[in-house]
């Protein structure tokens, strides 16, 4: 299918997500079963390993390494309970957007993908995230993790083998677990701060420097072009971003204003820059904390 | 380590993850920054002594998933959004309530329909939902689940006055969105009788419904089940606020103290690990690490109750126009900051709702009610005569759960009798879903239920 094509059905969604759809008085819309014995023995089975890994983690800690144990922070350094945000207006707005494009389109495609075998989905999820591998190995390089980085390469390695192209991942079985990073971390590790908060279309809760890293995530994915998948005509390249991100959204657990609350923007914004703010502290897990400047608001 | 509650952040994604879905869970655990009441009077009795370690942590942790009664594996679902014609104009900031959402899940041959309510503040699919949901549509029912009234969503899109709280109105509202979700339902949805459940203040809601349409007769509604029901909507609340100043104290100090306090802690937690990505995993392990004091989990069980009704004071504030916190003249947009807003909000108790929103708009538009009546109204001794005398009204209730005290007890004992039964264990809510609670509701709503001889 060309651009120009399928121009007019992207348009009509487009058109229907802004005037935000809601026309009809009563929509009825059949969503994929729930599965409520799998759920609970999911439920049961991810407790069990909680426990185990709670009653281990003192074990793992730097300390029983034999390394040091890291500088501990103390209530003076936590961020303010405020969020920088100066663009909050502009932010709120690409929020309502942002719900909207999900509940017209984003949601109802990832209820259908979610429909398919759960073997297919995680396929393509093992697939996409085998192909992240690659950029995850540079940017720990380049955070001077050099044994981060070999665990990347050595998932890719075999995952790509073994694995059957990344279908499979496999190297989760031999005690090589995902740990996936970005170019935002990098920033981080070389003391930028995250800046102001920031809400991108279509992606989210960002900030100015998650932002960047982004672009640098996308700019090193094209640089790589891992098996000639990210270039080419558009309709290769713009189907595989769009499955990736039907993807992504069928593994988020997580609805617009499903909360029904007006106060939902700021208590994401509260969630997402303080979780931020904390992975900041891991990346300098070997550095005495730095106190936040008197008066200044988180990320800022 | 300091005494006081450490951990409200924290216990704040255990209760949410325990009591909710797990999305409006992740963004009740956002809402977590709760500023404590300060005008409180000082209560009469031990206000700690609500309940025992056991039922503090049943109630935060909920039915562990070996207990659970045996579920279907697999439960249709269909996503219902009605525009209801009595909702008032919908205000700018709550743009994305106009419709009320509730949950349908449809067996295919002809089956009795089961109508059930969230507890305060919860949506129409919440995990408690989910766990009843699959076990009535596993008995054969039809089963549609509604969101509470006090939740923002049914305020917005459902209810006549916009101020959530009184049995009497909300069971009104309640009772009109059944007929019209009933008169909506797929042609192919073929309904042979209707009754009606409801978990904590969702049961209280569900016996008025049952009530109102005995004598208006429109849905001949033939059984309702109290999950864990309060008897006195404002004692209970009035419980968790005292537990709130207790727990987590009082002033905008005492509520920045915790944050930075559970902040310092999990990024201790987090340092000393050696993971990359602070996922949802990692909170878990974390908070089953610090969650440790019954005054953890109390804090816990009060700030859960405190952030809904933050939703349920400022929907209240603008629809009356009372001015606390939202001026009626100029109502905020969409872009417009609410941060203050909030904040202000989790720094006041319920008895400022009811006395700054509720009671000055019940009084105006209710007459000869006086706040001493509007506080007796909202006892389930409104119906007492129908629960004493109509068989069809059951209740499950636990000897620890935290939201009624003896007396309450004992008259829930007296009025239903053989009707109520009563675990030993659970606290509030805790045994939700437990093979025992599972197998008698399903005998209450069903009518085979005989209390078991002493």
């Amino acid at each position: 299918m060309s651009l120009r094509r399928c121009s007019l059905p992207v348009a009509t969604l487009l058109a229907a997500t802004l005037a935000g759809c809601a026309t009809q008085n009563v929509d009825i819309s059949s969503l994929p079963a729930a599965t409520p014995a799998a759920d609970n023995a999911a439920a049961a089975e991810s407790r069990t390993e909680l426990a185990a890994a709670v009653a281990s983690e003192g074990s793992e800690t730097a300390a029983a390494n034999g390394a040091a144990p890291p500088p501990q922070l103390t209530p003076a350094d936590a961020p303010s309970m405020y969020t920088y945000d100066p663009w909050e207006r502009l932010n709120r707005f690409t929020y309502r957007f942002n719900a909207r494009f999900d509940a017209a389109v984003f949601l109802p495609a990832a209820n259908g993908y979610r429909r398919l075998p759960s073997p297919l989905r995680s396929g393509v999820h093992n697939f996409f995230g085998n192909l992240s591998e690659l950029s995850t190995m540079i940017n720990d390089t380049l955070q001077w993790r050099l044994g981060r980085g070999v665990r990347s390469f050595g998932r890719f390695v075999v995952n790509s083998t073994i694995g059957i192209g990344g279908l499979i991942d496999v190297a989760k079985h031999i005690r090589l677990p995902s740990a996936p990073t970005g170019f935002s971390d990098t920033l981080g590790t070389w003391g930028v701060h995250p800046g102001p908060y920031l809400v991108l279309p279509l992606f989210g809760p960002s900030t100015l420097r998650d932002t960047i890293g982004l672009a640098g995530d996308i700019g090193t994915r094209y640089g790589i072009n891992l098996f000639d998948l990210y270039r080419g005509p558009f309709y290769k390249t713009g189907s595989l971003d769009v499955t990736d991100a039907v993807d992504e959204r069928a593994n988020t657990a997580f609805r617009y204003y499903a909360t029904g609350s007006p106060f939902e923007y700021d208590d994401i914004r509260f969630l997402y820059v303080r979780k931020r703010l904390l992975e900041d502290t891991g990346l300098h897990r070997h550095e005495q904390p730095k106190r936040p400047a008197p008066g200044a608001e988180a990320g800022q | 380590m300091h005494p006081r509650p450490r951990a409200f952040r924290l216990l704040l994604i255990v209760v949410a993850i325990a009591t909710a879905g797990a999305c409006a869970a992740g963004v009740a655990a956002a809402g977590a920054a709760a500023d404590p009441a300060g005008a409180l009077p000082p209560a009469p009795g031990p206000a700690t002594g609500l309940a025992d370690s056991a039922a503090l942590r049943a109630t935060v942790f909920g039915t562990p998933p070996e207990d659970l009664a045996p579920l279907p594996a697999r439960v249709p679902l269909t996503e219902i959004d009605l525009k209801l014609p009595w909702a008032n104009p919908v205000p700018a900031v709550f743009w994305f309530d106009k419709k009320l959402r509730v949950w349908l899940s449809a067996q295919k041959t002809p089956a009795p329909l089961a109508i059930v309510i969230a507890g305060t503040g919860g949506d129409g699919n919440t995990a408690k939902l989910g766990t009843l949901r699959a076990a009535l549509y596993g008995a054969g029912y039809h089963v549609l689940t509604l969101p509470s009234p006090t939740f923002p969503g049914f305020i917005v899109s459902a209810s006549r006055t916009g101020v959530a709280g009184d049995l009497r109105q909300d069971g009104a509202d309640l009772y009109s969105a059944m007929q019209t979700i009933i008169a909506h339902l797929p042609r192919r949805v073929q309904i042979t009788d209707i009754d009606v459940l409801g978990y904590s203040l969702g049961g209280a809601n569900a016996a008025v419904v049952k009530a109102i349409d005995a004598s208006e007769g429109k849905l001949h509604i033939h059984r309702a089940v109290m999950i864990n029901p309060p008897v006195s909507l404002f004692t209970s609340i009035g419980r968790l606020d005292r537990l709130f100043a207790l727990n987590i104290g009082t002033g905008d100090a005492a509520i920045e103290r915790l944050y930075r306090q559970l902040y310092a802690e999990l990024a201790n937690l987090y340092r000393a690990s050696d993971r990359v990505e602070l996922d949802e995993d990692f909170l878990l392990g974390a908070a089953a690490a610090v969650l440790k004091t019954d005054a953890e989990f109390s804090s816990a069980i009060a700030l859960s109750f405190r952030l809904d009704l933050v939703n349920m004071f400022f929907a209240g504030d603008l629809y009356a126009g009372t001015g606390v916190v939202v001026d009626p003249r100029h109502p905020p947009r969409v872009g417009d900051p609410l941060e203050k807003i909030e904040t202000t909000l989790r720094a006041m108790p319920f008895s400022e709702y009811f006395a700054r929103v509720f009671a000055p708009y019940y009084l105006a538009h209710r007459a000869d009610s006086t706040a001493k009546s509007l506080i007796a109204d909202n006892r389930l001794d409104i119906i007492g005569e129908a629960l004493r005398n109509d068989a069809d009204y059951y209740a499950q209730t636990n000897s620890d759960d935290l939201i009624l005290d003896k007396a309450e007890l004992r008259w829930l004992e007296h009025t239903l009798g053989d009707r109520l039964v009563v675990y030993d264990h659970g606290g509030h809510l805790g045994n939700l879903g437990d093979r025992s609670q599972i197998a008698d509701m399903l005998a209450m709503l069903a009518g085979t239920w005989h209390r078991p001889a002493p």
